[in-house]
């Protein structure tokens, strides 16, 4: 079966996650209103770092693996319309970690993954920017972009 | 007279030992003595009275201080300088990952349980770190090798269960004491004084020819305002009389069995003795609830002694009042405790009477309290040779000299003059469930059986996992632990109580669902296949599971060796079944003696006493049979001894 691979590993995910993670985070596979809990995909949460802009905000990701991870990086979308340089109008992140012809490699982590966005919260790179919005005020209007940032931090409080 | 290379193999090994009892104060002495430099120890347990005259690193000032810290502290007394790290932990802590176990070379077991070992196999496996394991029992004991496809795992070979007797043969038909322990610990003392909720066989006889009748379902509450030794002789009546009457009205059932013989208290028990009863208790009223006792109150002092009939049916009434007078606020949740004297006094005169009706022979309460609690007279002398040849192997392990590795017995064989038995270690098992990776299969009523039943009957009493993730496919049905959210834990409960067809990713027919362990490192694959029907007698699980090597149906196991034991409800581990199996031996006509209960006293006893003497006596042969579970190997050893080249 060629889902084995990505089931094994995804299992291996899973439980080193539950064995020991870092603080503040989520990351645990979806459950489906029926109460099927899939591994394929992942509802996680990510903290903005403290003394950042982003402190405060506890950032919903999702995490979806295909049947070709990890040989392939899963996506990783927030919500719709997130305001950050890096995140697509969809809500996927390009980050290099997470392309595949890039800088991803089978052996990254979900902590990897999810620690390596955190970082890029507040440290974006303006080489490759993927929304209009986020990355036109970070290059042009640092105050404006630090309070979109901030009100955004405010828009998603713990346990959400 | 150790070689330059055992020496320095010796001098910059790390060691795990776990447990730091029994075994494991004679090895951590003898590993000391040997050279060896750096230890890690790990118990969980802290030193308890009853250690203190065989684990001789203690002394009575230990006593509630950890083992591993006290043994640790003795040892580096005349051996300063090396390094001892001790751990006050359980084994099966995530502290201990497969990380913490690749530092060592070499990982020794001193465990008194079937739990710990497993755990510690699956992460030695794991880890791929060589385990030497151990295990004794009184004047048995036997040391093993383990190393990761070189030789079988801990678990390649089957490990008994602990035994479980067909229901029937408990309610109905019980031809050993055995039988009468159980029946009076799992079924009469829990319905009596445990949880009334849980299910409960006592009355499968009886019940579809009394539901009508007075004896109906709570014949065992007692009624309102009901006096105390009413009760008594009520419950009396019903179990001993009542129901003994129910069974030998189905006479297909005593065609080949001895009928039994109800009993009534009125009969046994005229009723000016039981008034002295109630005499006697109030002189022996005490405050203190944990010296709470029967024998105590009628005067009996030796517990070695076997009661009469009339003794024991005192001492039922007492102990049963005694209960209700003294301990009232635990009636309702008691479970057998080996510990608790009153709960043993108890289940030693309901045995004895029950086996006084089936003509079983009678135990004294010091022989009815080993077999109801599993007790094992640990021999410190076993402990030490085991520790001495855990240590040769040991030594081997880090030498890596896998032609000389040996699993040693320690036996007792007279007419061999013999002690030690090695055996050059088998290979590892291709379709053992832990060190191999073929799938199992169960055939289980997919659409009756619930996840719990699969969870509760195939992960954890088979496979031995404590945090399992249960998957189909991408699908997690059940995981367990502290860690996991509100939602995640509702939803699982959710999933226990649901038929494996109706699951949210539905168990069929040919699913096949993986089982791992959060901590243990192991994965099972398991193929379903649905099958309709079982056997309620040979199949009682509802459900079978196969590739699991089943361990045969033995009679002579327990599950604890040095002593430990587990009190567990409804699992027995018989510790005299063989011996009782002589019992069975006895004349035909001797036997029917026993049928009349008014003899007790006189030549009942007599003959009971002959039959011990000849227990007695072929104890020392017999013990070997009466071994505990990490000796199973043993039964086989004459056919290992075929198979393999026998060393002397």
């Amino acid at each position: 079966m060629s889902g084995g691979i990505a089931r094994g590993r995804l299992t291996e995910e899973r439980k080193s996650w539950r064995k020991n993670h870092p603080h503040g985070f989520v990351a645990k596979p979806e459950t489906a209103k029926d109460g099927s809990v899939n591994l394929m995909v992942w509802e996680c949460i990510i903290p903005g770092k403290a003394g950042t802009d982003w402190e405060g905000g506890y950032f919903p990701l999702s995490l979806y693996f295909s049947e070709d991870y990890p040989s392939k990086p899963p996506k990783c979308k927030f919500p719709q319309g997130f305001f950050h340089p890096n995140v697509y109008p969809s809500g996927t992140v390009c980050l290099s970690i997470l392309n595949e012809d890039n800088g991803w490699r089978p052996a990254i982590t979900v902590k990897q993954i999810l620690v390596g966005i955190q970082d890029l919260l507040d440290q974006p790179n303006p080489a490759d920017p993927a929304q209009t919005d986020g990355y036109q005020l970070y290059i042009q209007d640092p105050t404006e972009y630090k309070r979109r940032v901030r009100q955004q931090s405010k828009q998603y409080p713990p346990n959400l | 007279m150790a070689s330059q290379q055992q020496v320095s193999a010796i001098k910059g090994a790390k060691v795990l030992m776990v447990g730091a009892g029994g075994i494991g104060c004679e090895l951590l002495k003898t590993l000391a003595l040997s050279g060896f430099q750096d230890i890690h120890i790990i118990d969980m347990d802290t030193i308890e009275v009853s250690n203190l005259n065989r684990q001789f690193l203690f002394r009575q000032s230990h006593v509630g201080l950890s083992k591993a810290k006290v043994a640790r502290d003795a040892v580096l007394k005349f051996r300063p300088h090396m390094s001892i790290t001790p751990h006050h932990a359980n084994v099966k802590d995530s502290d201990f990952d497969v990380e913490f176990f690749k530092q060592f070379n070499v990982v020794l077991n001193g465990l008194d349980n079937l739990d710990a070992r497993r755990h510690v196999n699956r992460l030695c496996l794991a880890a791929d770190v060589p385990l030497v394991e151990s295990g004794t029992t009184g004047f048995l004991g036997q040391v093993t090798v383990h190393v990761k496809g070189k030789t079988e795992c801990y678990e390649c070979k089957p490990k008994p269960a602990p035994k479980t007797y067909p229901v029937c043969t408990i309610t109905s038909t019980p031809s050993k004491f055995i039988h009468c322990i159980v029946w009076a610990k799992d079924l009469l003392f829990a319905k009596l004084f445990g949880d009334k909720n849980q299910e409960n066989d006592l009355n499968v006889r009886s019940s579809d020819a009394a539901s009508s009748s007075e004896h109906a379902n709570d014949v065992f509450e007692r009624r309102e305002d009901e006096d105390i030794d009413q009760y008594g002789r009520r419950i009396y009546d019903h179990v001993f009389g009542y129901n003994i009457e129910v069974a030998l009205s189905n006479e297909e059932t005593w065609k080949t069995r001895n009928r039994p013989k109800p009993f009534y208290s009125k009969d046994v028990l005229p009723d000016k003795l039981t008034q002295l009863n109630g005499n006697l208790d109030k002189s022996g009223a005490t405050d203190d609830f944990s010296s709470v006792s029967a024998m105590a109150s009628l005067g009996l002092k030796n517990p070695q002694d076997k009661w009469s009939l009339m003794e024991c049916s005192r001492v039922f009434l007492e102990a049963l009042k005694l209960f209700f007078l003294k301990r009232v606020k635990e009636i309702g949740n008691l479970s057998f405790d080996k510990d608790d004297q009153l709960a043993v006094e108890f289940v030693t005169a309901a045995a004895n009477i029950r086996a006084a009706s089936f003509c079983i022979p009678l135990h004294s309460l010091f022989e009815a309290k080993g077999i109801a609690g599993n007790i094992v007279h640990a021999v410190a002398t076993t402990n030490a040779i085991v520790a001495g040849l855990i240590v040769i192997e040991a030594i081997k392990v880090l030498q890596k000299d896998a032609d000389n590795y040996r699993m040693t017995y320690c036996l007792q064989h007279i007419t061999q003059k013999m002690l030690l038995m090695p055996v050059e270690p088998y290979e590892p098992d291709k379709s053992c469930y832990v060190c191999s990776e073929t799938p199992l299969l169960l055939e289980i009523n997919t659409h009756r059986s619930k996840l719990r039943d699969f969870v509760e009957k195939v992960v954890k009493a088979k496979l031995g996992m404590n945090f399992p993730l249960i998957m189909h496919g991408a699908n997690l049905l059940y995981e367990v632990g502290d860690d996991l959210d509100e939602a995640m834990v509702a939803n699982y409960a959710a999933n226990l109580e649901k038929v494996l067809s109706e699951l949210p990713s539905p168990i069929t027919g040919g699913t096949m669902l993986s089982v791992e362990d959060l901590k243990q490192e192991l994965i099972c694959n398991i193929n379903i296949k649905h099958r309709e029907e079982f056997d309620d007698e040979k199949e009682p699980d509802g459900m079978v599971l196969t590739g699991w090597t089943q361990a045969p149906p033995v009679e002579e196991e327990k599950a604890n060796g040095n002593g430990a034991s587990s009190s567990n409800a409804l699992q027995v581990e018989p510790v005299e079944t063989k011996k009782d199996a002589e019992l069975e031996e006895i004349p035909e006509s001797s036997r029917r003696k026993r049928k009349l209960p008014e003899d007790s006293e006189g030549t009942d006893v007599d003959v009971s006493n002959d039959v011990n003497e000849t227990k007695n006596h072929k104890e020392v042969e017999k013990l070997d049979d009466d071994d505990d579970e990490d000796l199973v190997m043993f039964d086989d050893w004459a056919s290992a001894s075929n198979k393999k080249k026998r060393l002397q």
